[in-house]
């Protein structure tokens, strides 16, 4: 077993572990401290021979010992960990990282998966990211609460919301609705495909960057967007007890072992508890036995019955890690129910995501993402995968064209998508200085016709790296006119290249995102880094704008019938006209109904609206046929009868004055129907009737 | 009312309404004066394609004996140009869809047709003299003089039968109302209607124009509702028969004057098609009102 | 006017996309396709020697509502038709059964169509043993544009800038004095600018300062009054009339100008009642010379001559501002 943990550093754990010195261990072996010490320190091993008795004294089986891939005994007791106050008296409030985030799912969804994106540990098959909503009441609650072991927490909470800054109003609520309401959210997020939280307790590595150094972002290469950086902070955040738990399996073995390493963390402000002063964090695991860190709570391998009782067991041994908030809520968004808490999630994945998901015909997506619901450990709604050709049928199209190498160079479908280069001239490093030359990069922009259905469209999304969205923007000096249409730029790794300049242009574009990625432009470490920056970045914008503009705009402006600016105003033939706005000062018909009854005659119900006026209207009703072209045939009234504010004389309808509508109907005459009546549609239009000379 | 004789151009142009309308004074429409050729000729644009088929000799040729053939009956003369016309001016509907055209043939070629087909005999009530409608020489297509005939040769000729345009070119009531249908556009529809039509003036019936009328009335009040050409499907023309048709022009004798011309063989309406819509039509003739004509009479004087 | 149908119709949208469009087998420039302003634009320059246009189609129709409805042997069609040609071509759209839309092609015989095609979509079914009744159709028809270079449905009037003595239109020739011309018997109203005329492009263009402004607003009044007038005239010209003498509102750019025009013409009356009285005016004589002030009035109002003249005058009556800088 390559990945077995050495025999000395397990050895002194289990000693710690069950309490034995070195001396006392060496006793009972009849051997002398200074040997098992040789052990302990890797100098020395101990003969086979001796084996069985270790294991003995351990209280485990000789395999254990051989393994090494478990600790001897039973387990140390689960236990929170709260950090004491500062000596200085320092205070903190709530976790800083925590509240440069607005505590949003959409967020949230974005931070977490572009998280496990750039954890992404095969990279010949798509990380896997799973969204579940699990909504926990009664008995379930109860069950989760004693494993979360809550009554060590509760003191603490109910100091904590006390407080009167913000955080305290949180978690008053967040307590509120779990003791009135009976009623706990839990979010679990799933990485499958991921590294898992590798590395030691402290030092360097995920498991430290996650857990124990809030703002330390542990960037592995030069492809991640800033993994685990600020945005593990929304984690914590979309907690409203500030309180996630940590199921990790780990790509390479730490403790000789890689499933369930498990721990849980919680933010709190600065408070007192039984007269003890506590910092904020607190932190669920197993008290430590090193010297160094004695007492605190360390991460533990749990076994599966633990995992399972605090909802954290995964599904497998693809490595990756679950987060689940406890107490999630989306307090910038406006999520309330289940229901609409499950669609936000499916929206910002596929928003933000759309690129990532989406697959070539050899080319496997980099992210495959789901979201479920549940209460009380049922399933209420069904794992989706999100599919980003929902949301975005057209910019999926366009990268997949890209994928499969199906772009075209123009456009003749509306399913077709253009691909053309834009160049971005990569400055010099001012650190190369000025005789070093610039770069070339080849970033590739896609444009195709927008689909029916989107909602955002005309804008250019830029991406590099991990087909993350930078940033989407308006193009510039497009002309007026154009059709719909979406376009996508591609630059750096991107592309789905990889080599000098693509690291280079990959390099630049990062200089020039602030923290928050969201935009290309000058930074301090752009300036600093690279010559005459700005400029090229203007000139890269005007570039794809150029080249979009070639593939969207107007061939040429019309050639003929445009005339001068001042007169074509004139003689607009589609403006309203200046009548038609004005409420009509005539009756009209505002309403017909109508059926063929049994004789082959139409009845038909009309509704006139009427401006009110002292004088009554007299109306001439007029039935036509309707007729594919040209002249419609009249009909011939057999009986018209008033139903609503008029009465029937000669032939006309006389509206009674002051009123604002009148209801008539009418039967046709048969045999003034050029056709039977089910052939012909029939429309009924009334005419003032001309006064008649007494 | 002279014969223009020798300034007739020898070749068709295109001559604009706008400058055609101007010139069409009331005396030349009365056929008191002569238009001014050379200023119609220098107006006139000119075809590209050499063609024969814009030669103007052989249509002068047809006019011509079509105003000896029907002098005392000039309406009748309809049903025996309409076909010869078509047949003569070879062009597909894109080039007879140019009222340019149409404009130079009644302006510049032949006026004196146009006068003599037209021209109501007597006087008018108020004294003043009968004079030509305006859109028999540059009009809308059913109503100009020779688009009317040209049109109707092509909507009712069944590809290369001309029989179906002798019938509804004989009837007036038939070529002035349905031609501006649009239903007529369905070729199913335009034979359907010449077979009722034909049956009709087999039988002797009475008020033959009111009859006409109402079965226009009728077909075009359920083209409303019916899709005819669901009911009675039919295909594309043969476009190339049609182009080698228009190019043999070139070598084509003058038409046949006592017998009908062939048309294009660019394929015949389905029979089924039509024997389908001719038995629905016929039973919409049946049963149709026909106008009182008494009470149109009221109803134009109130 | 809504019609009334003696059988259910559709009441959800039907729409038709044009998807692709090709030429004698050639795809054409997706540039040429606008699905917002539904038009295809089939000129191609270079190209005149095409003999057939394919267009791709789709079709959106309420799906459930037809599977749910009292409607069988349900079909959709295509129907191409232009007035100028009589031409008519239909074709029938499948779905299949996987499919949410309903396609298929139409084809566009370059020797049956001249200028702007009209493309529309409608629903058939049999319902009460009788069959093929139209159950619906589009709500937008696209427009087959084959003299077009650019795919934008036209609207406006035509404005040509042309030289009356030495260009290529030898019937302008006689017009040679006149600034401009309006010419309202082709498809479309068109302004007819002179070029020889000198100043007067120089003017309408590129006006600088007040006072150039103003001019130019009033010439521009003028021309726009002279149009309006005239298409008015041609709109009332040859109206068609049903049955019972009532005239109907003709098509094309003629409807707008009538729509426009007529409450002025006829303050009070509702359209219908406006053209009837038009109508007879025109064709029985009395009252038609009292009616050209009002006809005036109306074209004057659609050229904005009481905006333009007043900033004409306040322009003439502030000399001084022009000079002094």
């Amino acid at each position: 077993m390559e990945d077995s943990e050495h025999f000395g550093v397990w050895l002194g754990r289990q000693l710690r572990r069950v309490g034995m010195t070195q001396a006392q261990f060496a006793e009972e072996l009849d051997l002398t401290r200074a040997a098992v010490s040789a052990w302990v320190t890797g100098r020395a091993q101990p003969k086979p021979t001796l084996m069985p008795r270790i294991a003995q004294l351990l209280g485990t089986d000789l395999a254990t010992v051989v393994t090494r891939d478990t600790d001897a005994g039973s387990a140390r007791p689960v236990t929170w960990h709260h950090r004491l106050a500062h000596a200085d008296g320092g205070r903190e409030y709530g976790n800083a990282a925590a509240f440069a985030f607005d505590a949003n799912l959409a967020v949230l969804a974005r931070e977490a998966t572009q998280n496990s994106m750039d954890e992404r540990y095969d990279i010949a098959r798509p990380v896997r990211v799973r969204f579940t909503l699990h909504e926990l009441t009664g008995e379930h609650l109860n069950r989760f609460l004693t494993a979360l072991k809550w009554n060590e927490l509760e003191p603490h909470y109910d100091v904590a919301a006390r407080s009167r800054q913000k955080v305290g109003r949180v978690l008053a609520e967040g307590l509120r609705l779990l003791r009135e309401e009976s009623s706990l959210l839990l979010l679990r997020v799933d990485d499958y495909n991921a590294s898992g939280l590798t590395g030691p307790e402290y030092g360097d590595g995920r498991f430290a960057a996650v857990v124990r150094r809030q703002l330390d972002s542990h960037k592995r290469d030069d492809r991640a967007g800033g993994s685990y950086g600020l945005g593990k902070a929304t984690l914590w955040a979309a907690s409203r007890l500030g309180l996630v738990l940590i199921n990790s399996t780990l790509s390479e073995s730490h403790e000789g072992r890689t499933a369930r390493r498990v721990v849980g963390r919680l933010d709190l402000p600065w408070r007192t508890v039984d007269g003890v002063a506590y910092a904020g964090p607190a932190w669920l695991g197993e008290p430590d036995t090193e010297k160094e860190h004695e007492g605190v709570s360390r991460s533990w391998w749990a076994d599966e019955r633990t995992a399972a009782d605090l909802w954290l067991e995964r599904d497998s041994d693809d490595p990756g890690t679950s987060f689940l908030i406890v107490g999630a809520h989306d307090a910038a968004g406006h999520s309330s129910t289940l229901k609409e808490t499950y669609d936000a999630l499916v929206e910002a994945l596929a928003d933000n995501f759309w690129a990532a998901m989406t697959a070539g015909r050899s080319t496997p997506a980099v992210l495959e993402a789901s979201v479920r619901a549940m209460k009380d450990g049922v399933t209420v709604v069904e794992e989706r995968r999100v599919d980003p050709t929902e949301r975005h049928p057209a910019l999926t199209r366009a990268l997949r064209s890209h994928l499969d190498g199906e772009t075209v160079a123009e456009l003749t479908a509306a399913d077709q998508v253009v691909a053309t280069d834009v160049v971005l001239d990569i400055p010099a490093l001012r650190a190369a200085g000025r005789g070093s030359g610039v770069r070339e990069h080849r970033a590739v922009l896609l444009v195709t016709p927008a689909d029916d259905a989107d909602t955002e469209h005309s804008r250019i999304v830029c991406m590099r790296g991990t087909r993350m969205t930078v940033t989407t923007r308006r193009p510039r000096n497009l002309g007026l006119g154009v059709d719909p249409f979406q376009a996508v730029l591609l630059a750096g790794f991107a592309t789905g290249n990889d080599d000098e300049s693509v690291r280079a242009a990959e390099a630049f574009l990062r200089a020039a995102e602030p923290p928050e990625h969201d935009r290309w432009g000058t930074t301090d470490e752009l300036t600093a880094t690279y010559l005459n920056a700005p400029r090229r970045l203007t000139e890269f914008n005007a570039a794809v704008d150029a080249a979009l503009r070639a593939v969207v705009g107007r061939r040429s402006t019309r050639p003929t019938g445009d005339g001068p600016e001042i007169l074509r105003g004139l003689l607009r033939l589609d403006l309203p006209s200046a009548g038609s706005r004005r409420v009509e000062g005539y009756p009209v018909v505002d309403r017909v109904s109508g059926r063929v009854d049994a004789s082959g005659s139409w009845t038909l119900d009309v509704t006139l609206k009427v401006p009110q006026r002292d004088d009554s209207w007299q109306l001439v009703p007029v039935a036509k046929f309707d007729v594919r072209s040209g002249s419609r045939p009249a009909l011939r009234w057999a009986e018209l009868t008033a139903n609503e504010n008029c009465r029937v004389l000669d032939g006309r309808i006389v509206v009674d004055p002051e009123v604002r509508s009148a209801r008539f109907s009418g039967t046709t005459a048969v045999d003034s129907h050029p056709v039977p009546a089910s052939l012909a549609g029939v429309v009924v239009d009334i005419r003032q009737a001309q006064e008649v000379p007494a | 009312m002279n014969r223009s004789g020798a300034d007739v151009p020898d070749r068709l142009a295109l001559l604009p309404s706008a400058v055609a309308s101007k010139y069409l004074t009331n005396a030349v429409r009365s056929g008191h004066e002569r238009l001014p050729q050379v200023a119609i000729l220098r107006a006139a644009g000119s075809i590209e394609d050499g063609s024969a088929r814009w030669s103007t000799g052989p249509l002068k040729e047809i006019l011509d004996e079509a105003m000896s053939r029907f002098a005392d009956a000039r309406t009748e003369a309809d049903a025996w140009l309409a076909p010869r016309l078509h047949a003569t001016l070879r062009m597909t509907r894109a080039e007879a869809a140019r009222p340019e055209l149409w404009n130079f043939l009644a302006l510049a070629v032949a006026p004196d047709y146009v006068l003599w087909r037209h021209l109501a005999t007597g006087e008018a009530k108020d004294g003043t003299a009968k004079k030509v409608n305006t859109p028999r020489f540059a009009g809308p297509q059913d109503s100009q003089a020779f688009a009317r005939l040209w049109w109707a040769a092509e909507m009712f000729r069944d590809g290369p039968d001309y029989r179906p345009v002798e019938v509804a070119c004989g009837n007036q009531d038939m070529l002035n109302t349905v031609l501006r249908l649009d239903t007529i556009d369905h070729k199913p529809t335009a034979l359907a209607m010449v077979r009722v039509l034909e049956g009709m003036v087999r039988s002797g019936a009475t008020r033959l124009g009111d009859r006409v009328n109402a079965l226009c009335t009728a077909v075009n009040s359920a083209g409303s509702t019916l899709l005819y050409d669901v009911l009675a499907p039919d295909e594309l023309p043969d476009q190339e028969a049609l182009f080698a048709w228009i190019d043999d022009a070139e070598g084509a004798p003058p038409v046949p004057w006592d017998r009908l011309p062939d048309g294009p063989e660019d394929g015949t309406a389905r029979r089924a098609s039509v024997d389908r819509l001719t038995l629905m039509f016929q039973e919409l003739a049946d049963g149709a009102p026909l106008r009182d004509r008494s009470r149109k009479r009221a109803a134009d004087s109130a | 006017m809504s019609t009334v149908y003696p059988y259910p119709t559709l009441a959800g949208r039907v729409d038709i996309t044009v998807r692709q469009a090709g030429i004698d087998g050639k795809a054409l420039p997706f540039s040429l396709i606008s699905p917002r302003e539904q038009v295809v634009a089939l000129h191609l320059a270079g190209r005149d020697d095409w003999e057939e246009a394919t267009l791709e189609l789709e079709v959106g129709l309420p799906n459930d509502e037809l599977a749910d409805g009292p409607w069988a042997s349900v079909a959709c069609v295509a129907v191409l038709t232009e007035g100028a040609t009589n031409s008519r071509t239909v074709a029938r759209l499948e779905r299949r059964r996987d499919d949410t839309r309903w396609r298929g092609e139409i084809r566009l015989r370059r020797s049956m169509y001249v200028a702007r095609a009209v493309l529309q979509v409608s629903v058939v079914g049999s319902y009460d043993g009788i069959d093929g009744r139209v159950i619906g159709t589009g709500d937008v028809p696209w427009v087959v544009d084959l003299l077009a270079r650019t795919a934008v449905r036209q609207r406006d009037i035509e404005i040509v800038e042309e030289d009356f003595r030495d260009g290529p239109q030898e019937w302008l020739r006689p017009f040679k004095e006149a600034p401009w011309l309006v010419e309202t018997s082709g498809e479309l109203p068109t302004v007819l600018l002179n070029t020889s005329f000198e100043g007067l492009g120089a003017l309408l263009n590129g006006a600088r300062g007040p006072l150039e402004k103003a001019a130019a607003g009033l010439v521009a009044t003028q021309i726009a009054g002279d149009a309006w007038t005239a298409m008015f005239h041609s709109a009332v010209g040859d109206l068609e009339v049903d049955d019972d003498g009532a005239p109907q509102v003709p098509d094309g750019w003629k409807e707008p100008v009538l729509r426009a025009m007529l409450p002025d013409v006829f303050p009070g009356l509702p359209l219908a009642d406006a053209l009837a009285e038009i109508h007879s005016r025109r064709t029985e004589g009395h009252g038609w010379a009292e009616l050209q002030s009002r006809i005036q009035f109306a074209a004057s109002r659609r050229a904005q001559a009481p905006k333009n003249l007043t900033t004409a005058l306040r322009a003439v009556s502030r000399p001084q501002e022009g000079a002094a800088r």
